[in-house]
């Protein structure tokens, strides 16, 4: 059974237009799932169903055997955490562990037992030295790490990572990367992570790819299946990772290149030159 | 605008910072009550010298409460040319060509300005001092027995502390639109009032569009991290009233007496 069953849902702001539109696509625990498409794709609107936050008008959301409803409600936002695109909107604590401690407190955590929770995921996304800063005064990849510790903390079986990258320097988006592949590579908690994202070599590293068109399932496979078909990707304006567009290239001239990463396919190629 | 300082919370550890919330809170209105009594300059400067001494073991320089004076200029100088205007008792202190300025317009002005200058003091002294958690602890407490009523004391004290969170990033927003439409020509500081007008809306409708996203962005991370209004809820901050507390409360309380009786003896 997937961990996360989504069956034929549709939801609209308003009458004229709907923003997610008949979608039925199951997650499996313990995977990465990067979802993709273009602004107004609906994109933030599926992970807002997902996460509960926006209520099931059309269609089902299954999460760990629970179906979406009021009375589940709470017990599904236990299950999951989220990310936004902006750090800035996230916090409510006025230093780093009392914004961790915002989502322990709301779980009624014992206060004696969360100073060591807030130490060790303050730890865990490396902000231990940061515990009594205001986090507005941290930098952009800091304070998503902060919040990324505040959902940690409440060991949630899946994170939603909203563009939560899109808003962060260079240094910032590797931090967080780095930190959401941890995260995904922890096989011990098998977290399961979506994460909606504009950045293809992101998607390249998740072990499923989701695009979406227009509110609609454009397109649900492996990563490197969904790039191979590069064409149907043009269709809708997406962009093909380089290193996919290199492999189309070889594919044209009936090259076959199996390799999905660059080292890999200088290995490649340069044993097909030898050979040739 | 950058450098408004009002509600902004100072994260340091010292003496101020360690009294328990519910005990500034209630130092607070003792103090408010003091300084709105008294007409004698002597009470406004023992109340000067307490909130210096208390600026000093908070570690607060002098230069964060001077900022937090600058936003309250223009009312004062509106203040004064109000009461130049309208006050003409006393004696006639100057006059401007035929316009005489009256001893009472004068010192009418600057006992409601020395009073303001006071109250934001006190009040930034606890802002800067307390954690808007904290302070939503203190509010929630104070308001305790109006949850008799089914008055909803932790949404109130919850707005509350967002909204204290929230000034400085607002103003950062503020002074972004602000640069953002200065470079498309709009003059916030010269034109005729229609223009000034204009210049403002320019302002206002992007804020209010960014500060309600914003809110909602906020109110869908809160929900997403458990938070229920109304719910019951652990902390990780027990409050409990220890001596420096009463001591505190102690001292301000005799700062209202001694105000009080000024009213009777200076």
């Amino acid at each position: 059974m997937s961990l996360i069953e989504i069956r034929d849902l549709s939801y609209s702001y308003n009458e004229s237009k709907k923003a997610v539109d008949g979608i039925s696509l199951n997650i499996e625990k313990g995977s990465y799932t990067t979802i993709i498409g273009h602004n107004g794709s609906g994109k933030s609107t599926l992970a807002k169903l997902i996460a509960g936050l926006l209520p099931i008008k059309q269609g089902e959301v299954i999460v760990n055997g629970l179906k979406m409803s009021e009375e589940n409600l709470p017990e599904i936002r236990k299950e999951l955490g989220i990310v936004f695109q902006n750090p800035d909107n996230q916090f409510i604590g006025s230093t780093v562990k009392d914004d961790i401690a915002f989502g322990l407190e709301n779980k009624r955590v014992r206060s004696e037992d969360m100073e060591p929770i807030i130490e060790e995921y303050a730890n865990k996304v490396g902000l231990s030295a940061f515990l009594d800063h205001e986090p507005q005064n941290l930098s952009g990849g800091q304070k998503q790490r902060v919040a990324i510790a505040g959902i940690l903390a409440m060991h949630p079986n899946i994170i939603i990572f909203d563009e939560a990258t899109s808003m962060l320097d260079p240094k910032g988006k590797k931090e967080i990367k780095k930190l959401m592949y941890d995260l995904a590579d922890d096989e011990a908690n098998e977290i399961t992570i979506i994460s909606i994202t504009h950045d293809i070599e992101e998607v390249l590293q998740s072990d499923d790819c989701v695009v979406l068109n227009k509110g609609k399932l454009f397109m649900h496979d492996k990563p490197e299946k969904v790039f191979e078909d590069a064409e149907k990707l043009r269709q809708i304006d997406l962009d093909v990772p380089f290193i996919e567009q290199i492999r189309e290239v070889f594919r044209k001239q009936h090259i076959k290149l199996k390799a999905h990463d660059m080292e890999g396919m200088v290995d490649e190629l340069w044993r097909f030159a030898s050979n040739h | 605008m950058n450098n408004l300082v009002f509600g902004k919370y100072i994260p340091i550890d010292s003496l101020i910072h360690r009294i328990d919330p519910r005990a500034k809170l209630i130092g607070l209105f003792l103090m408010i009550a003091a300084v709105f009594i008294p007409k004698s300059w002597i009470v406004f400067g023992v109340i000067a010298l307490f909130i210096a001494i208390g600026l000093i073991l908070a570690k607060i320089g002098i230069k964060m409460i001077v900022q937090s004076f600058k936003p309250m200029i223009m009312m004062m100088i509106f203040l004064l040319v109000i009461n130049s205007l309208t006050i003409k008792t006393g004696e006639v202190l100057f006059t401007i060509g035929t316009f005489e300025i009256y001893s009472d317009a004068i010192f009418n002005t600057l006992f409601v300005i020395v009073r303001l200058l006071l109250m934001i003091s006190i009040t930034t002294l606890l802002t800067a001092t307390t954690k808007p958690l904290d302070l939503t602890m203190g509010i929630e407490w104070m308001l305790k027995p109006l949850q008799i009523l089914h008055f909803p004391t932790h949404e109130v004290a919850m707005m509350v502390s967002i909204a204290l969170r929230f000034i400085p990033t607002i103003i950062e927003e503020t002074i972004r639109i602000m640069n953002a439409q200065k470079s498309r020509g709009v003059d916030f500081e010269n034109g005729k009032l229609g223009e000034k007008i204009t210049a403002i809306l320019a302002l206002i409708v992007p804020l209010f569009s960014v500060a309600f996203e914003r809110a909602y962005e906020l109110a869908d991370a809160m929900e997403a991290r458990g938070y229920v209004p109304g719910a019951e809820r652990t902390r990780y901050h027990v409050l409990k009233f220890e001596f420096l507390d009463f001591l505190f409360i102690i001292i301000c309380a005799a700062i209202l007496a001694f105000s009080i009786a000024s009213r009777f003896y200076l």
